[in-house]
Order: structure tokens, then sequence, then C-alpha cells
């Protein structure tokens, strides 16, 4: 009687402990095979992939076994005329690349190899008259793209340069009547894209703007029997949403409202402790992305093996105290 | 990245999927080498177009290679007469269609395709809402399908009744469709207006201007200063108090002013109450009746459970509140993975229930004992409280707005769980509390007590925090002006 609900079933043999060392060697080892198929044809958004391996091993404390040098130099060679970064060489800049390039050189420390300057002019030019960014010269508009830039600008101290009552006016006009957000107004609420917009609003200090009791039922109904989060109704769980929801809920001071036991054994099971890495779902394969999103969901339900990491920004949190970020979150 | 199943296989299968894969690669990088080349040099043609066909049609992500088809397309446009033009860009929306039959979620390919249409002569709206419906009935859920229609129905004029009509088709056919819910959440507004809030009526005896108060400007300041905008309230200096009606978007608010010590000083009460036509509420009555039955039917049926809730509650939140409570505790056990969110809905619709019975909004002495809560809320309506009474419950914290009780006199808290006082801070009348049996472990959770001035007895009894070594010489330190306290 009634529909099916989607969702996957937890082996009992699943991975219940977590393997720390495992993910650190599969990350540092990750990408030092250049021929490999996968990181080949992810070219394109190399730039957020050596964010999330870098994010994931600084949570771990293993920053030191990444190649500092390289990435500063790879990162030099992305920048292009106009200010914006690509997410390799020979690729057009973008503000998904910028944020991350801007995200990695935070981590290390070293945000002026590059012309902030130019960074700050390039993401200017993006906003439009409605106050919404464009992803790039070609004028795609995403809700993303709000949090990309003011993610960027705050980082590197300069969010006082962008319109920003127009950007809030047009992040809120995103909100359904779920009090959830889309990538553009009267797009379908999606948990990503809710990150993205409570983070732009944390950042911008509009948080009360959000209906917090509304947002945070949406939020929590992502929980899954198995005890995974989908990203919006009727879809599979997913390891990263682990992130995007548990993220949110935490902006919105409503994380209390899942249940934090059945999602660290969801996020657990996910890892392969064949290869180290978590993928999506368990039993698939693993990539960096999910990760990053998988660990970064574990700090943020409290495993003291991990680094504390940042809801909004995504990265360790002694970072951003070490930069002067501390966002508002509601309580 | 995602959905790819980790397959087992022979170390002969592992091998030749190896092969495979090499040579896949090969061709990918020989390809993307070619195709920067050409783009280094310059080179906006044909072969161009080509090789970023090549390329696209499997890595339909590789945003740079829509880039650079752009930049070729908008070269040649400028060789070709409008009938070629019109050409070019119908046969680049057959291979923008090829792309999506592979990947219908890329942004990248729907993103090219609006693009296109913003260059063709003479774009073809119905062509384009006829590749919506065709990959809608593929996936009802791809939300950059659903993005992309909303651009072309705006473009060519569909009506609203029109799209309506085609979300009855899409729940009609499967009932699960959040993405046509949603659609309908968005439409239904433009068919059905909102009328535009009026000015506030006034119903006092005080003669007011129509103020236009922005509610969130109110409930967010922490002191007693009421932001009115000027001439909206006249000739305070006779009024013991004030009453202003005005009508937020749906709802009807009632603040009451009072004069304070101070005569700049004006404190804010508002007790907001939804006011429902004898429409609306029949309405809802037959919506309560319906879901009853259901309920019958499926008494483990959360969904009818928080419904019936809700309903009630919009039509007599104090008649129903015996039976929400059972209703409540029935959905932490039907759905325990969300039993803290339903706490604190609970908790949050008995802060309510308790204000609603405040006779006057004078009331000085407010109890909230004894009714399970896990939360505080609406504190912005406890202004002029001078006692509160919060014992026997769960609470964990006193929040950060608890620090709005400027009126505060006495807190009682027993029995609680408290760990964090941190809204307990600069209540400048505060003199006496109470917190026995709760959670207050360290020393520095105390330290927020030391900007209450008045604080004069202090009761911490029961509370881990007396194992902590020198607690009284601690204590006085921090808190010299505490007289009577009990650990």
């Amino acid at each position: 009687m009634g529909t099916q609900v989607k969702d996957v079933i937890i082996k009992p043999d699943a991975p219940n402990t977590l393997l720390l060392d495992k993910h650190a060697d599969y990350i540092a080892a990750y990408g030092s095979k250049k021929d490999d198929y996968e990181y080949t044809l992810s070219e394109y958004l190399r730039m957020s992939g050596i964010y999330w391996g870098l994010t994931v091993m600084d949570l771990m404390g293993q920053l030191s076994r990444m190649n500092r040098e390289e990435i500063i130099e790879f990162i030099k060679s992305c920048q292009h005329d106009c200010g914006g970064i690509s997410a390799s060489i020979g690729h057009d800049p973008h503000l998904l690349y910028t944020l991350s390039a801007v995200q990695i050189l935070s981590l290390y420390d070293s945000i002026n190899v590059i012309d902030v300057e130019k960074v700050v002019d390039y993401v200017k030019g993006l906003q439009q008259e409605d106050g919404s960014f464009a992803g790039d010269k070609w004028g795609e508009i995403d809700t993303r793209f709000s949090f990309c830039a003011v993610a960027t600008l705050a980082l590197l101290g300069k969010l006082d340069e962008i319109n920003m009552d127009k950007a809030v006016e047009f992040v809120l006009s995103c909100m359904n009547f779920d009090g959830g957000f889309g990538c553009r107004p009267d797009s379908e609420s999606h948990a990503g894209q809710i990150y993205c917009c409570t983070g732009f609003l944390s950042i911008t200090g509009q948080l009360h703007k959000v209906n917090a009791d509304l947002l945070g039922w949406w939020l929590c109904e992502r929980q899954l029997p198995s005890g995974g989060l989908n990203g919006r109704p009727e879809k599979l769980p997913d390891v990263c949403y682990s992130w995007w929801v548990l993220a949110s809920l935490k902006i919105i001071g409503r994380i209390h409202w899942i249940d934090k036991a059945k999602l660290r054994s969801f996020i657990l099971a996910c890892q392969d402790e064949e290869t180290g890495g978590f993928a999506d779902r368990p039993g698939d394969m693993v990539d960096p992305f999910h990760t990053l999103f998988g660990v970064a969901g574990l700090s943020l339900l409290g495993d003291e093996q991990i680094k504390p990491v940042n809801p909004v920004f995504c990265m360790p949190e002694d970072v951003l105290q070490r930069v002067g970020l501390q966002p508002d979150l509601l309580s | 990245m995602h959905g790819r199943v980790k397959v087992k296989s022979t170390a002969q299968q592992e091998e030749e999927k190896r092969k495979e894969r090499e040579k896949k690669l090969k061709a990918f990088v020989s390809a993307r080498d070619a195709v920067l080349r050409k783009r280094s040099a310059g080179e906006h043609d044909e072969e161009a177009l080509q090789l970023t066909q090549q390329l696209l049609s499997s890595n339909p992500d590789f945003a740079t290679l829509w880039n650079y088809r752009r930049e070729v397309l908008l070269q040649l446009e400028t060789s070709r007469e409008k009938d070629e033009v019109q050409k070019l860009y119908e046969s680049e929306l057959h291979f923008i269609e090829a792309c999506l039959k592979v990947n219908p979620k890329s942004y990248g390919c729907w993103h090219h395709r609006s693009w296109v249409n913003t260059r063709l002569p003479q774009p073809d709206w119905t062509r384009e809402l006829g590749l919506c419906d065709r990959c809608l009935s593929l996936d009802e859920r791809n939300f950059h399908c659903w993005d992309y229609r909303r651009v072309v129905v705006k473009e060519s004029g569909v009506s609203v009744e029109q799209e309506l009509q085609f979300t009855d088709r899409l729940i009609g056919s499967n009932f699960s469709n959040y993405s046509s819910w949603h659609y309908r959440s968005t439409l239904l507004p433009q068919l059905h207006p909102q009328p535009a809030p009026d000015s506030a009526s006034n119903t006092s005896p005080s003669p007011t201007a129509s103020p236009q108060i922005h509610s969130h400007r109110i409930f967010n300041c922490l002191c007693q200063l009421c932001d009115l905008p000027p001439g909206s309230v006249s000739d305070i200096s006779n009024e013991h108090n004030l009453t202003v009606h005005w009508t937020e978007k749906y709802t009807h608010r009632d603040c009451a002013l009072y004069t304070g010590e101070h005569r700049d000083q004006l404190l804010v009460c508002v007790c907001g109450r939804s006011e429902l036509s004898v429409e609306k509420s029949s309405v809802l009555q037959a919506e309560l009746q319906s879901c009853n039955q259901l309920l019958e039917l499926e008494p483990q049926n959360k969904w009818c459970l928080l419904t019936i809730i809700l309903l009630m509650r919009a039509l007599d939140p104090l008649g129903h509140e015996k039976e929400t409570l059972a209703h409540f505790q029935t959905l932490k056990e039907v759905d325990p993975m969300r039993s803290s969110y339903y706490s604190d809905l609970c908790s949050k619709f008995l802060i309510e229930n308790t204000i609603l019975k405040m006779e006057y909004a004078e009331v000085r002495v407010f109890s909230l004992s004894n009714k399970n809560l896990t939360t505080l809320c609406h504190l912005d309506q406890l202004l002029l409280v001078t006692h509160i009474n919060l014992s026997s419950n769960q609470l964990l914290r006193l929040p950060p707005q608890f620090a709005m009780l400027q009126c505060l006199e006495v807190l009682e808290a027993d029995d609680n769980a408290i760990e964090s006082l941190e809204g307990l801070y600069h209540l400048p009348k505060l003199e006496e509390v109470s917190l026995r049996n709760n959670q207050i472990c360290k020393l520095s959770d105390l330290e927020s007590l030391a900007s209450c001035t008045k604080l004069t007895r202090l009761d911490l009894r029961g509370n881990p925090v007396h194992k902590t070594a020198n607690i009284d010489s601690e204590l006085s330190q921090l808190l010299p002006l505490v007289t009577a306290l009990s650990l």
C-alpha cells in the first residue's frame, strides 16, 4: 500500500568504524597517476578537485602530505587577465573555480600569490542589475554563484565591493513555499542550493530572513530510514547531502532535528575498506568529492578525530579563525 | 561521480577494462589537445565545431568547450545571411538535444540551449515546450528541464491555466511529484493574487496614524525602543497604553504599547493572532474531517498526524490542545528519527497557547512549568514579565534571546538539563535565580550572571559545578553581590 520509499539498505558487513588513515592514503595518491581515466576526464573541475582533496587532508591533520609549491604555481597559472581563475590551464575562468582557488590559498595562507584586486574586479563585474551573479561572461545565473561571489570576497576581506542589498534581494527572491531555495526565482528547493543560500545569508548577516522552523523541517525530512540524507523529497540518499543538508541545519541552528547516530552509521557505511575514500552510497565507487563531504559531515556530527569544520565555508575552523572570519549562525 | 556501482571482476576482465579505458583516454587527450591548440591559435571554423562536437557529446560538463563553440558560432554569424544563421542555430539545437539524451542533467547543455534561443532569428517555442514535455516524461524531477520550461513559458506567453493543467496531468498519472506541486505553488498565486497589504485600521480610542510596522525589526529589537515611523504615534503623554492594529501579509496583528518609567522608552508587547474568515474556516474544517477519516484507516501515518495538528492549530489552538499533545506523542513513536523536531514544535505550540491564555497583555507572572519543553521561543512576547517559571522541563539552555526579558526579576528553572546560561546577561532587574538540578558544570558557565547587577539570590543545588575545587570562593569572586547562595 502506498508508494515505495526510495532508499538503500545497509548491509550488516558494511564498515562501521572511521578509517581515517586509509582516506588520507587515498587522497595523497589521487592524481599522482596522471594517466588515470577519471582524473583526466575531470580536468574541467580540477581546481575544485584540489580544494576537496586539500580540505579533507587538512581536516584529518594530513595537509603536509600534499604538494604545496606545485599547487600554488598551478593556481598562479590559472588566473586570467580578467582576474578570474579557471579550473585548469587552458580552461576558461569561472566563479566556481575562483572560489576554490581562493579557498586553497586561504588554507595555505598564500592569498597574495594572485592579483587580489583583479579577482575582486572579476567578481564585481559578474553581478547583474537584479542583484544576481552570473557564473562567467556567458551569463548563466544561479544562486550557487551568489554564494561563490560573497564567499570569495569574504575570504579576501572585500565584501563591501558589491551591491549587497541587491544581492540579498535576489537570493531571497529564490525562497520557496517550503522555506527552501532553488537555482533561480521559482526553481524547486534543493539541498545544494539551500546550502549556498543559507551560507550566503550567513556571510551577509541576513539569517533572520530565513524561516528556520519551516526550512529546518524540510531539511530534517531529508533523512531516510537508512539514516542517510537525500537532496530533495523522494530521491536516493547520498553522502554529499550529509554535507549540504547538515551544514544548512547547523547554520540555521536546527542540527539536532536529525538522528545523528543513524546518519553517522550511513556515512561510515559509504567508506571503501579496500581503497579508502567515500562513495555516494554504500558499495559504489569512491571519489575525492564524496570523501570530503563524508569526513566534513562526520566533523559536524562531532567526531573528535576530525578537526572542527566551518559549516558556511566547508573549511577547517582554525583556518577561518586565522583569516578572522566568524560568520553568524542561528541558535 | 554519482551512482557508479563498484563491480568486482576477474583479473582478465580488469585487464580488458584497463586496455579499453587506455584507448578511450588516448582518444580524449588527443582531441582535447587539438581543440585547445586551435583555440589558442584563434581559429573559429567548422573544424572547431566538429572537434568540440566529438568531445561534448560524451563530456558535456567540459564547459570551456561550450564557450569555444559559442565563440565560433558568433564568428560564423557575421558572415551569414539571416536564413543561414537560422539553419546554423537549428542544427545546434539538434546537437544539444543529442547531448541531452546522453546527459539530461548537464548545466552546460541547458545553458547553451537557452543561449542559442537568444541568437535564433526565429525561436520555435512550441518545439521547445515539446522538448520539455518529452524530457519530463522521462524524468519528472529534472529541475534543469523545469527551469528551462519556465523560460519557454515566459517567452512564448503560455497561460498560467495551461501550465496548471499540465501539472494536473503529471500529478494525475504519478502522485509523487514534488516538482509539479512546487510549480503549482508558484502558479496559483499568479492566478489568485493576494490583496495588497492595507494600512492599519485603527479601532482603539487612541488616535494614531497608519503605521507600517515591520515586525521583524521589532522582534530583533533587544531593547525596549520601538522603531515606529515618525507621526505614527501621537499624543502619548496622556495615555497609559495604546493599541495599534495592522495587517501584515495574511495575518492581523495587534500591538499594545505601554509607557515605561521613562517617557521615551516604550515597551512593545505583540500578540500575533491569525483571524480566519468564515469561508477559510469551513474549508479547513472540511480538511480536518477528511484527515481524521484517513487517520482511522492509517493510524500510524505521520503525514496525516502532522497535518491534523496543523489544521487544529489554525482553527482552534486552545480547544484542541489535549488532542494535539496526544498526536505529538504518537508522532514521536511512529517517526522516532524526527522526535527532536516534534518535541521542539510541540514546545512552541504549548508556549503559544500559554501566551494566548494570558488574559491581559499586562500579565507579569508567566508559568511554563511541567510542559516537556525542549526549546524556548516567542520570548519577544514576554517583555513585560517579571516572574517566569520554567521548572520541570527538558531545556538544555537559556538561549541568547532570553536577554530580551528586561523586566525579569525572578527566574525559576529547576529540574531541567540546562548547561548554558548564554541568555542570562544584562538583565537589570533580575534579583533571584533558581537553577536546582540542572547540568551546570563549570564556573565559566556562570560568567554571564556577573552582568546582572541586582542578582542577590542564586540556587545552584544539584548541579555538577558544586564539585569544582574551591567553588564557594570562586563564586563569591565572580558574583560578589550574591548574598544568598545555595550549592
